[in-house]
């Protein structure tokens, strides 16, 4: 019972870390990604082709992360432009429309050239016992590695002026505009650090099992439903969500099967939206 | 006294409905100008045009003596000219001291400086300090927004209806801190339907009618003018 639910905070986490980029994204640029999981996969794949050229697991995974980035950077600065171009529901619909087509695009071209290649890295200890319960050493590292990069973020958004400056656009971006900050620079950052965001919870997907190319899709839907079940636009919610549907799943998973688990899953969003429709901490960033 | 800025024949238009039409007016440093007229005369439009919220169609815009007009709303800030709407426009879940630093953002280096001065000018903000915007009173939160404005050490203050929605009590409170500010030798253009507040606060005024300038001159003077005691006043 305790492995179980350990596992579930595991995947709980892992999923916030996605779903934090997409709410980050939605917040300060108006547009839903839903390419975000093939942002995972791109930084995940990067890492396991490193890893097959014999580099260093962490020199792999760090390589991994900032191809996740480079990748975002590149994303924002050219496809992403007709959308910052547009305002309220126009950017949002194109958003959308554009990312949607990127997931596409993405999703073809790593089953066309890399469909044989997956990301698993496996850790020399396989478990160890804490308390008579056999906990996986992927799980804790995966864990270890989720919560410091929380701890990181919220960190920079309490306290340093630029993380201030982003929760700031998030509130109101014309209040924003009117301290002069460029939102257009500051969403260009965030693009970047989301995508390496959601690099890392492709590395943590290899870690705790294995990253393949066709994940992106399946990454990017239960990141989506992590955001909106937190709140689209809070950071806090987010990690709440992501750790709640993380233990529903495994539990599910555990005790009715994999094909229930979906079902049951979606009806935990579904049924936590009814009770909270602006999310779990809708007026707090 | 030296212009500040000046507004020249400029027309702004909602698509194809011209909201300003040709209007020219200028703030010389240390002034207190007041722009006046019913709801709808374009007042707002008029600030958001000159903040570079909105572009113009027609006309140009001069601060300090260099062309003005095109710059995007955030590079305005830059330049030291502050606009603070009648929404406020405050950070509702960080705090009055963030939403005051943030002020200070195109000046950062000098916040500490900045927040000593508007705390000093706002001491009920320095009693609201960890509160959070969103928490505040109508009448704080016009203190905050004018108080964030300031951090960014305006050349000149756009004010637009500050008195919206405040209580009698709380307007007289702001009027008698913007005197304060005056003294120190603040340029402000404001924008106002508590005519005769505004009057008495400014040095002079334009009043705006569906877009244009119908009168303008010195804001004791008008005070005394018939045609604007029987239209904004309701005097006989």
């Amino acid at each position: 019972m305790v492995a179980i639910l350990i596992d579930g905070i595991v995947q709980g986490l892992q999923l916030s870390l996605m779903a934090v980029g997409i709410t980050l994204i939605y917040g300060l640029g108006g547009v839903l990604n839903l390419a975000h999981g093939q942002f995972a996969v791109v930084g995940g794949i990067a890492a396991a082709l490193c890893l097959e050229a014999g580099a260093n697991p962490l020199v792999a995974c760090a390589i991994g992360i900032l191809g996740a980035g480079v990748f975002g950077l590149l994303v924002d600065r050219t496809l992403l432009l007709p959308a910052y171009r547009s305002a309220g529901e126009d950017r949002l619909l194109l958003g959308l429309l554009i990312t949607l087509g990127l997931s596409f695009v993405v999703n073809g071209y790593l089953d066309y050239r890399y469909a044989n290649i997956s990301l698993t890295i496996k850790l020399a200890t396989p478990s160890f016992e804490v308390a008579g319960i056999t906990v996986r050493s992927a799980s804790a590292v995966a864990a270890c590695i989720a919560m410091v990069a929380f701890a990181l973020l919220f960190a920079f958004l309490k306290a340093t002026l630029l993380g201030k400056v982003i929760r700031s656009i998030i509130q109101n971006e014309v209040g924003a505009g009117l301290c002069g900050i460029n939102p257009g620079r500051i969403r260009t950052l965030i693009v970047t650090l989301s995508a390496m965001m959601a690099g890392l919870g492709g590395v943590v997907q290899g870690l705790f099992s294995s990253l393949g190319t066709e994940m992106g899709n399946e990454l990017t839907s239960f990141a989506l439903i992590v955001a909106v079940v937190g709140g689209v636009r809070s950071i806090n919610g987010t990690l709440a969500a992501g750790v709640l549907l993380g233990i529903v799943n495994a539990f599910a998973s555990y005790y009715v099967g994999a094909y229930l688990t979906l079902i049951i899953l979606l009806a935990t969003a579904a049924f936590t939206i009814l009770l909270r429709p602006a999310g779990l901490f809708a007026s707090r960033t | 006294m030296s212009v500040v800025i000046e507004t020249q024949e400029i027309e702004v238009a909602y698509g194809d409905m011209s909201v300003v039409r040709g209007v020219s007016l200028e703030v010389r440093r240390g002034e207190a100008v007041a722009v006046i007229g019913p709801n709808g005369a374009g007042k707002t439009t008029l600030f958001k045009a000159i903040a570079g919220m909105l572009a113009l169609r027609r006309g140009r815009i001069v601060f300090e003596g260099a062309r003005f007009d095109g710059l995007r709303h955030y590079d305005v800030v830059r330049r030291g000219v502050v606009y603070v709407p009648a929404e406020r426009e405050l950070f509702p879940q960080m705090s009055v001291l963030e939403n005051l630093e943030l002020g200070a953002y195109t000046n950062y280096a000098s916040r500490a400086e900045r927040l000593k001065f508007v705390l000093g000018v706002f001491p009920r903000l320095d009693e609201r300090k960890g509160q959070m915007a969103g928490t505040l009173s109508g009448g704080e939160q016009q203190m905050l927004a004018v108080g964030r404005g300031l951090m960014a050490k305006p050349s000149i203050l756009l004010l637009d209806e500050p008195s919206t929605g405040l209580a009698p009590l709380f307007v007289s409170e702001m009027y008698r801190q913007l005197s304060r500010l005056r003294a120190e030798g603040l340029t402000i253009l404001l924008a106002e339907q508590q005519i005769p507040h505004a009057l008495a606060f400014t040095d002079r005024a334009y009043v705006l009618e569906n877009g244009g300038i119908r009168l303008s001159g010195k804001s004791k003077d008008l005070l005394g003018d018939p045609e604007i005691q029987r239209t904004y006043l309701g005097m006989a």
